[in-house]
């Protein structure tokens, strides 16, 4: 897979290590903005408060 | 990920030698396979050529039984390589898996911090702002601060930090790195209120982390509510470290819990028990030791100076 990227990446080996390097920012940056937000939620970690358990996602 | 790109670029051209060392038990399939391959060829080409020129064939045998011999390798390489991209594909999958579960760690108790507790300063400010500009109205926050928070909890044996209180308790509201009352599953009184229990929750982790250090705080301890123009001094009298998550008398206007049984002006934070899951809940209480006015300073009282 990142092979197959790396392969497909244009310009010498500087400039593909550059395009990585831009390319993996921009997959932490989508990560950090849209999935780990939305995926908190859904993971049991971060409720704190007292609740009679009818209302789920309290937190 | 750049690295990982040219590990695989450099195992490009060294795909050939790669399959030399191989692992013992694929070398021991290829070179079951070779037989098998053989055999499948040779009996279909061999008795065909035999009863037509057996005598022409003997010095074509040569080169013949050669180029089957050197045709296996040939597939095998092929087969190894498919089998290699396979199990490489495999592998970079997991050590994607790995590498975005480790991301969502630094995501949620480094990341999230950042965030709420850029918010909570920004909505800090304005609360305070707010004070600053209706400086000497109306007694109690005004409807509007109302909106943006109702005020700053100050735990010293907790946090050096302000912390400011909105209202609600939803995920939502205390992402902003604030404390929230308690709107439901029990309706908290406000510290202004002539008795009752103002009851906040806030993030152990994360969020802001506003009672991380929960754990710190011991009986007798001050927990000071700041208001635009009054000082609320409660002192702890009890902690409860783990309590069920679905334990709402801890709430109650009379705390029966926490052994009281008389109304009266109590204060209790709730958060997650222990750190970094959401398991139990753990529980302070205090009450209501006096109230003192903002003077033009905003003097701290003295149980916390």
């Amino acid at each position: 897979m990142y092979g197959w990227i790396w392969r497909h990446l244009p310009g010498n080996a500087y400039v593909r290590a550059l395009l990585s390097l831009v390319l993996a920012l921009g997959v932490v940056y989508v990560l950090f903005q849209y999935v780990f937000p939305w995926a908190e939620p859904l993971l049991p970690f971060n409720d704190v408060t007292v609740d009679d358990g009818g209302e789920s996602g309290v937190g | 990920m750049a690295e990982h790109g040219r590990d695989v670029e450099d195992g490009e051209p060294s795909a050939t030698p790669d399959p030399q060392k191989d692992t013992p038990a694929e070398e021991a399939a290829d070179t079951a396979e070779i037989p098998g391959s053989a055999a499948t060829t040779e009996p279909e080409s061999d008795p065909e050529p035999k009863p037509e020129s057996e005598p022409e064939s003997e010095p074509e045998s040569e080169p013949e039984t050669d180029a089957p011999a050197a045709t296996p390798p040939r597939r095998t390489s092929r087969t190894r390589g498919t089998l290699a991209v396979i199990v490489s594909g495999f592998g970079e999958l997991l050590i994607t898996a790995g590498v975005i579960l480790a991301l969502f760690v630094v995501y949620s108790l480094w990341w999230t911090n950042v965030v709420a507790n850029r918010e909570a300063d920004r909505k800090s400010e304005k609360v305070r702002d707010n004070w600053a500009r209706d400086r000497g109205g109306s007694e109690g926050p005004g409807e509007r601060a109302l909106k943006e928070g109702i005020g700053f909890l100050r735990v010293p044996s907790m946090s050096d930090d302000d912390i400011l209180v909105t209202k609600g308790t939803a995920t939502k509201e205390l992402n902003h790195g604030t404390a929230g009352y308690y709107t439901k599953p029990v309706k908290s009184a406000l510290p202004w209120d002539q008795s009752g229990n103002f009851a906040l929750a806030a993030h152990r982790d994360g969020h802001g982390a506003k009672f991380h250090d929960i754990d710190k705080i011991e009986k007798g301890d001050p927990v000071v509510f700041e208001t635009k123009n009054t000082w609320y001094v409660y002192k702890v009298y009890k902690t409860l470290p783990k309590t069920s998550k679905y334990n709402v008398d801890v709430l109650k206007e009379i705390p029966e819990v926490s052994g009281k049984k008389e109304a009266g002006r109590y204060i209790t934070l709730t958060t997650c028990t222990p750190v970094y899951t959401s398991k139990h809940r753990y529980i302070v209480w205090g009450e209501l030791v006096r109230t003192e006015s903002v003077d033009a300073e905003r003097t701290l009282p003295k149980e916390i100076r």
